[in-house]
């Protein structure tokens, strides 16, 4: 589904943050990312979902190479992937509900057909009495499970997680990484960036280990 | 009601509602915060714009009104005018020629004018004068045609002009064509501050949309992370500067109507004055601007409120192209 072939990236003309990037991610596989602060976990996401183009090497998503394609092709193939951002990126004039529907919203479907669905997430993620309130006034674990709830409200093929447990309780990133788990069954591919030893242990799951600049797969 | 009308009615009540400024910018759920588009200095600027585009396209309007009623007039009337010579009576040379052109086929009416009313033609260019009596004026005689049956002018010009060497004959053609010229130069002219206008309102919104494209840069890239195509992130801000060249048309057009509805007033009080407001009140007939005039004005509303949304949806367009 996802394969990468010597894939390098630098940022401008600075140094090669990743190097020869050789992995294969296949449909309903479950992934941690991980690697110390810095080795370029949030930036191997980040080809993951097309917001950069790798220096070198090639990328297929799902089949495709992003780098083919339209502004509107490449539109259709987000829409396939739902990413939890390190810092959240939600929309501060819109409230906790509106942003996680947007992923719904942007693809022109009808409010009436959703807004249950939404609803029930956000009451899953424990944000059922914080749905009207603004980003601004949400603590930085409600923040988190409201990326979260975005990310997955489109029922994506493949999951990108950036830190998705930093800033909740050890309780509530059990409960969150179990969403994770839930969604994988049926069928997601999910690949989560992470510091967290504790929840890597827990959760026994493959390893993608970024050192150097260099991947390797660990488990 | 019938079914169609059923369905046109609903149809219609669909469209407004979907271009009432409510439904458009609902505060709290705008993609794209409404106050991040229209700062109230592009509305003032578009209520100008559209202002001036009103004011040119109802004078150019009014003016090709009134000129072609004179061309009607004009049509449907000739006239004769016999030049003064010396030791002539005049009185009756123009009643002979009055009988002779009376005989003529196509000829409804002959009304000779008498030498006060031909005098009173001239008193805008010579002021009242009792001296004008003793002056040799040509006299007129005014024809009204048979327009149904016209007659063969030229014929009747050849005739008139060998039986009486003084009398010269007018059929307005002259007139017409200069009319026709004045109010054309005039369109032209009306045209050329419309497409001016058009092109400062273009370039208004495009650099609006760009200023409105930056300040919310965070947002666009959000909504192309969730999947979002140009073509929505486009109609998140073509239906704001669409709220904001309707709400501004109707402003300027607004404006614009009570100064045509003003203009007859003003225009009778200037009436008293001299040759320049006669001339003027020439120009524009009773100034009165009729229905389509106003009718006028709203298209130029609705050009004003597309060329605002279609500019700034190419303009998203152009500037999305740039990012990726
Ligand atoms: N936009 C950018 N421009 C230039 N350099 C960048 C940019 N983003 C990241 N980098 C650099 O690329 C390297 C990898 O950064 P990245 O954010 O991918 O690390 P990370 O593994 O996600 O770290 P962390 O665990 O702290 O989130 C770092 O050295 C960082 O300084
Ligand atoms: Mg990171």
């Amino acid at each position: 589904m996802i394969r990468f072939e010597n894939v390098g990236l630098r940022y401008g003309m600075g140094p090669e943050v990743l190097r020869d990037i050789n992995f294969h991610l296949l449909p309903g596989s479950f992934h941690f990312l991980t690697g110390p602060s810095g080795a370029g976990k949030t930036t191997l996401l980040r080809l993951l979902f097309m917001a950069l183009r790798p220096s070198r090497g090639l990328t297929y998503l799902f089949g495709q190479n992003p780098t083919d394609q339209t502004t509107g092709e490449r539109a259709e193939l987000r829409r396939r992937i739902g990413v939890v951002f390190q810092d959240f990126r939600l929309l501060d004039h819109l409230t906790t509900w509106q942003n996680v529907a947007l992923p719904l919203r942007v693809t022109g479907r009808d409010e009436a057909d959703y807004k249950d669905d939404v609803t029930e997430l956000l009451k899953w993620v424990g944000l059922g009495d914080r749905m009207h309130a603004f980003p601004a006034i949400l603590s930085g674990g409600e923040k988190q499970r409201a990326a979260i709830a975005r990310a997955v409200i489109g029922k994506p093929e493949l999951l990108l997680a950036d830190e998705p447990t930093g800033n909740v309780d050890p309780q509530m990133a059990n409960r969150l990484l179990r969403l994770f788990v839930e969604l994988n069954k049926l069928g997601t591919s999910i690949v989560i960036a992470t510091h967290d030893q504790l929840l890597m242990e827990q959760f026994k799951k493959p390893q993608l280990v970024l050192h150097d600049g260099h991947l390797t797969i660990r488990g | 009601m019938s079914v169609i009308e059923t369905v046109r009615a609903s149809w219609v009540m669909g469209a407004l509602r979907s271009v009432t400024p409510r439904s458009l910018v609902r505060a709290h759920n705008a993609i794209v915060p409404h106050d991040s588009v229209s700062g109230r200095s592009l509305t003032v600027v578009i209520a100008i714009m559209c202002f001036l585009a009103c004011l040119t396209a109802g004078a150019v309007h009014l003016v090709s009104q009134s000129a072609n009623a004179w061309t009607q007039d004009l049509a449907s009337e000739i006239t004769v005018q016999i030049n003064p010579a010396r030791d002539v009576d005049m009185e009756k040379q123009v009643t002979l020629i009055a009988l002779f052109l009376a005989k003529q086929p196509g000829v409804t009416r002959v009304s000779p004018l008498s030498v006060d009313q031909s005098a009173r033609l001239l008193e805008p260019w010579l002021g009242q004068n009792s001296e004008i009596a003793s002056l040799p004026v040509p006299r007129l005689i005014a024809i009204e045609i048979d327009r149904a049956a016209l007659p063969d002018l030229e014929g009747l010009r050849v005739a008139l002009e060998e039986t009486f060497s003084m009398a010269k004959l007018d059929d307005h053609r002259r007139w017409q064509a200069e009319i026709r010229t004045v109010t054309r130069s005039l369109a032209l002219g009306g045209i050329t501050v419309l497409v001016l206008v058009a092109a400062a309102t273009i370039a208004t919104i495009i650099s609006a949309t760009r200023s409105a494209m930056a300040s919310n840069r965070e947002i666009i890239e959000v909504l192309h992370l969730v999947g979002a195509k140009d073509q929505f992130i486009a109609s998140e801000f073509e239906r704001h500067f669409l709220v904001v060249g309707i709400r501004a048309g109707l402003m300027g057009a607004g404006a614009a109507a009570l100064v045509f509805t003003l203009l007859p007033l003003v225009l009778h009080l200037l009436g008293q004055g001299g040759l320049a407001a006669a001339e003027f009140k020439r120009l524009l007939g009773d100034a009165i601007l009729d229905p389509l005039g106003y009718f006028v004005l709203f298209l130029v509303v609705v050009v004003v409120a597309a060329l605002s949304m279609l500019t700034s949806r190419y303009g998203v367009y152009a500037i999305l192209k740039t990012y990726s």
